[in-house]
């Protein structure tokens, strides 16, 4: 045992750059690898399926995440969950899983050592799961109390920034939240996990990835095992850009709490590796890069006006925010939004914080970028990018990702791409993609009816401060607290928030 | 300037250390590490490794919620980490951003009970300019009374983000129930109602600055594509001439618990129930085995692995969420287990389900097998965590904060070896009593009126 530790030593091994996308070939037929091998001690699994919650047949909402979920938290044919647990415990590791609308990704890092201990364990978890019924029953309660209380009632932020994405997607096959409907939910069976595992878990739809120090012949050792998945066919789903219904919508979720929270957005047709998507990164790093106080939105509504806690932008999906600072990989689409995460204000301020982020919003639209502001953003996404990068888990998760968007290395890629970017591209790109034509936006809040009342009849909206505000400053509130949103009252819409995920 | 050098390895050459490491005993840090202290308190440890290009700069002040002693005056470490964004003398918070963003920093800063850490993630480049920054707002930091203000209004706004989630509730009251006179009676944010007095006292956040942000309170922690004599070189130059304080605070002491406690709390939104069971336990020690035993003990009694939770969330499928929780702390912290009830009705059978379980281990030996595969996990889960720069150093932090040294690290792990399954049962007696025990719980009250701020 002692050995085990000691070896650790090694991480400070040099990590070889390579990254290998490839087949590996079978008697009858190809499994798709990302390989990134190194000397580390460590070797990182993402078994990767290209299904997911837009999979799920229609009235069977939750199915594909319930499926992942009895795979990677649940028993197998042969050993019960509380067994896979007990093994899994001395080596300190555990075998996750996300769902996303195309993808569905198992993940798991263990050290070399226990290599093989720990992919018998996956392996036979991955292509021998048992469905069972005690299982079945824990995981189905589990998702249902993740909408009904984790999100409904536990979370303002993320509650509004999900429904946000159900607003924008009705009707569409991203229309509803990754871990189902609850009404959905509760009608599921073990026979619909069989029958969804059967249809996705194929060989067509998996691409095995795999970074660390793994023994050369363990690659064509895993494609064999998975062989014995069926091989399927691949998946050739275009999901289309949605057609919103011009103007401004607003739904104001009600529900029992001291703060507001606010999200907007709409739909962008520019996906990772379309010519627009450095652009448009460069754009939402400048507006609002993730949790960091270099960013526009941040300054004006936190900095100067002490009004919350942190104002964001974002053009990809990025779940949980409010617990990390740097995205998970895996969650690639073909779709994707423009949005604006403005973190809970008090609730008297809600109507102001509203119209200064559609006031500023629209400054962008206007205005651009500046030289000035375009180059140091260049220069920080340049740099940025070795951060996301840090761990071997998250160059592997950018890896499958650059492969799904089919362009190089994520690191190369950006560094490339902005280096080529000039500040004509960027606000070109504005010009083209962002807009206030069809806003959608998510409002979290107690008093839902004096807000939506306030909202429809564009009353003012002064503010108030504790301290002495800049000329400047309160110049600009004048126009801010009447900056007019145009939206028609029958687009202003209450929700319970029993209603939402429903 | 006189530099005393404490204690110094070699710079990480991968196989030279690996050959090292085999020599010794196993460590549970295993890098290699350098330890300088300057003339006025401030210590140094350098962590070179071969991630390449990267720098994770930490700066650990060992002062948090703890040492906010005055009555009325909770939440201000926090504060005063906010308001360490805020400017200071050479260099106005729009030149402090700009700078980190050309640099592509990753920065940002987070309080608890006993500490305070300002991290950074950068390209190897800028280590001096940010070494420059840093040592600016530790030394020179300047904010108005407006600036001040505005700032109080940011930190309502994170009280307000945490305040829908009910978990945050039983947390802030358990805390406001166990702990009567010393300061961990009051979570980090601070109780609602100073947070709302925070705009008037400008001065005291002065004075805290004053108190606490002097080199003998601090360490820097530097990891990554760096290099000993470097780091040194840069940390001499900059924060060489920072003055060392005198202030002492007389952290109140927690008397003896006189008897078991309860607390309830009515959520005015629909949730599930929580229970919350926490026995007044110890303090953190690489010397002594009362917590260390306890450390043992938290996975084997309510860890996934543990015979509770399979009944409770896996086989009867009572609570969806069974946790156990007892951090590394400067004084006596509570060992407090958290369910989460799927059937109100349910409640009180999963509570006494849990108290049997802490009853249990004071009778009862852990089994030697279960014992071992738990040194095992938490060697291994320590070990796997550190797998970049920046975790390395953020894994360094909190025992930076608690001993100033990563060799506190390597002597708890021993300590964890020699623990027995009789030490095991001996602290569970000790601390698991019915006076040392608070419970909470709180259950959806829709009707109910919202009560603020913890007390």
């Amino acid at each position: 045992m002692r050995r085990n530790f000691t070896a650790l030593v090694l991480l400070c091994a040099l990590f070889g750059p390579a990254m290998v996308f490839g087949q590996t070939k079978m008697n009858d037929g190809q499994i798709a690898t990302v390989l990134l091998p190194n000397r580390s001690p460590l070797v990182t699994f993402r078994i990767l399926f290209n299904t997911g919650a837009a999979f799920d047949p229609p009235g069977k909402e939750g199915l594909a995440s319930l499926t992942a979920a009895m795979i990677a938290k649940g028993g197998t044919r042969t050993r019960s969950y509380e067994e896979i647990v007990e093994a899994m415990y001395p080596l300190a590791t555990s075998f996750d899983w996300q769902v996303d609308k195309e993808m569905t990704v198992f993940y798991g890092t263990t050290h070399l050592d226990n290599l093989e201990r720990y992919y018998a364990l996956i392996r036979e978890m991955l292509l021998d799961p048992g469905f069972r019924e005690e299982d079945f029953k824990r995981l189905k309660a589990d998702a249902i109390n993740f909408l009904k209380v984790n999100l409904r009632q536990s979370n303002d932020e993320e509650l509004g920034k999900e429904h946000l994405y159900n607003v924008i997607y009705a009707d569409h096959p991203y229309g509803h939240h990754n871990m189902g409907r609850v009404s959905a939910l509760e009608k599921l069976s073990l026979d619909d996990v069989r029958d969804f595992y059967r249809r996705n878990y194929t060989q067509a739809n998996l691409v095995i990835g795999l970074a660390g120090g793994y023994p050369p012949d363990f690659v064509s050792k895993m494609a064999s095992d998975f062989a014995k998945l069926p091989p399927g066919e691949r998946t050739t789903v275009r999901f289309a850009t949605p057609k919103l219904e011009p103007g401004t919508h607003i739904e104001i979720i009600r529900r029992p709490t001291r703060s507001t929270a606010i999200s907007i957005g709409f739909p962008i047709a520019v996906k990772r590796g379309d010519p627009d998507w450095p652009a448009l990164a460069l754009v939402a790093s400048y507006f609002g890069q993730h949790r960091s106080s270099n960013s526009y939105l941040y300054q004006r509504i936190r900095e100067l006006r002490g009004l919350n806690y942190g104002d964001y932008a974002y053009i990809e999906y990025f779940p949980r925010g409010m617990f990390q600072f740097t995205p998970d990989p895996n969650l690639a689409r073909q779709q994707q939004i423009f949005q604006i995460w403005i973190r809970p204000v008090e609730p008297q301020n809600a109507h102001f914080t509203l119209r200064l982020a559609l006031y500023e919003f629209d400054k962008l639209l206007r205005d651009g970028l500046t030289r000035e502001s375009f180059e140091a953003t260049r220069e920080f996404l340049s740099k940025y990018v070795n951060i996301l990068m840090q761990t071997q888990d998250a160059q592997l998760g950018y890896a499958l990702d650059s492969r799904y968007y089919r362009i190089p290395d994520f690191a190369t890629y950006m560094r490339e791409q902005l280096a080529r970017l000039t500040l004509e591209d960027v606000n070109r790109a504005i010009r083209r993609h962002l807009r206030t034509d069809a806003l959608r936006i998510v409002i979290v809040t107690e008093d839902a009816d004096s807000l939506r009342e306030a909202i429809i009849n564009n009353r003012p909206s002064p503010i108030t401060y504790t301290s002495p505000k800049p000329r400047e400053i309160l110049e600009e509130d004048k126009v801010v607290e009447k900056y007019p949103i145009d939206v028609k009252p029958e687009n202003v819409r209450v929700v319970p928030v029993e209603r939402v995920f429903e | 300037m006189k530099l005393v050098i404490v204690f110094t390895l070699s710079l990480c050459l991968p196989l030279m250390a690996l050959a090292q490491q085999r020599d010794q005993t196993h460590k549970a840090f295993p890098y290699d590490y350098a330890m300088d202290d300057l003339p006025n308190g401030l210590r140094l440890i350098t962590v070179p490794t071969d991630y390449p290009n990267l720098v994770a700069l930490y700066i650990v002040v060992a002062a948090g919620s703890r040492n906010e002693v005055e009555p009325g005056k909770s939440g201000y470490a926090h504060l005063f980490e906010h308001m360490m964004f805020r400017g200071s003398k050479n260099f106005t918070p729009e030149e402090r951003d700009a700078i980190l963003k050309r640099a592509g920093a990753s920065s940002n800063a987070y309080t608890t009970d006993d500490r305070t850490v300002y991290h950074e993630v950068f390209s190897k480049d800028d280590l001096e300019k940010i070494m420059e920054l840093e040592a600016d707002r530790f030394l020179r930091l300047q904010y108005s009374p407006e600036v001040y203000k505005t700032e109080t209004g940011a930190v309502l706004g994170e009280y307000n983000k945490n305040s829908s989630n009910p978990i945050f509730k039983i947390y802030e009251t358990l805390r406001a129930t166990a702990f009567r006179r010393h300061t961990y009676a009051h979570t980090t944010m601070g109780f609602l109602e100073d947070i709302k007095d925070m705009p008037n006292q400008y001065d005291y956040s002065l004075q805290f600055y004053r108190r606490y942000y002097r080199p003998e309170y601090t360490t820097i922690i530097l990891v990554g594509d760096v290099r000993r004599e470097q780091a040194l070189d840069l940390v001499r130059k900059y924060f060489g001439d920072w003055q060392r304080g005198d202030y002492r605070p007389q952290i109140p002491e927690e008397p003896p618990q006189d008897g078991p406690r309860t607390a309830h709390v009515d959520w005015p939104a629909q949730t599930l129930p929580l229970v919350a069971i926490a026995f007044r336990g110890p303090a953190y020690a690489d010397d002594r085995k009362d917590k260390a035993a306890l450390d043992l003990l938290a996975p084997i009694a309510f860890g996934e692995n543990s015979d509770l939770y399979q009944k409770l969330v896996l086989r009867e499928q009572k609570a969806d969420l069974l946790e156990v929780e007892f951090d590394n702390k400067i004084d006596p912290e509570l060992f407090t287990v958290y369910a989460r009830v799927k059937n109100p009705q349910d409640v009180e059978y999963v509570r006494d389900e849990i108290l049997k379980t802490f009853a249990l281990f004071t009778r009862e030996l852990v089994d030697q097998k279960k014992l071992d595969a738990t040194r095992s996990h938490l060697r291994y889960g320590f070990a796997l965590a550190m797998d970049s720069s920046e975790a390395i150093a953020s894994a360094l932090a909190p025992f930076v904060a608690l001993r100033r040294t990563p060799e506190t690290i390597n002597r708890l792990y021993a300590l964890y070896d020699q623990i027995t399954p009789e030490d095991i049962r001996e602290m569970a007696a000790r601390y698991f009593t019915e006076k040392n025990r608070t419970i909470v719980t709180l259950a959806a009250r829709p009707d109910a009126a919202r009560k603020e701020g913890g007390r």
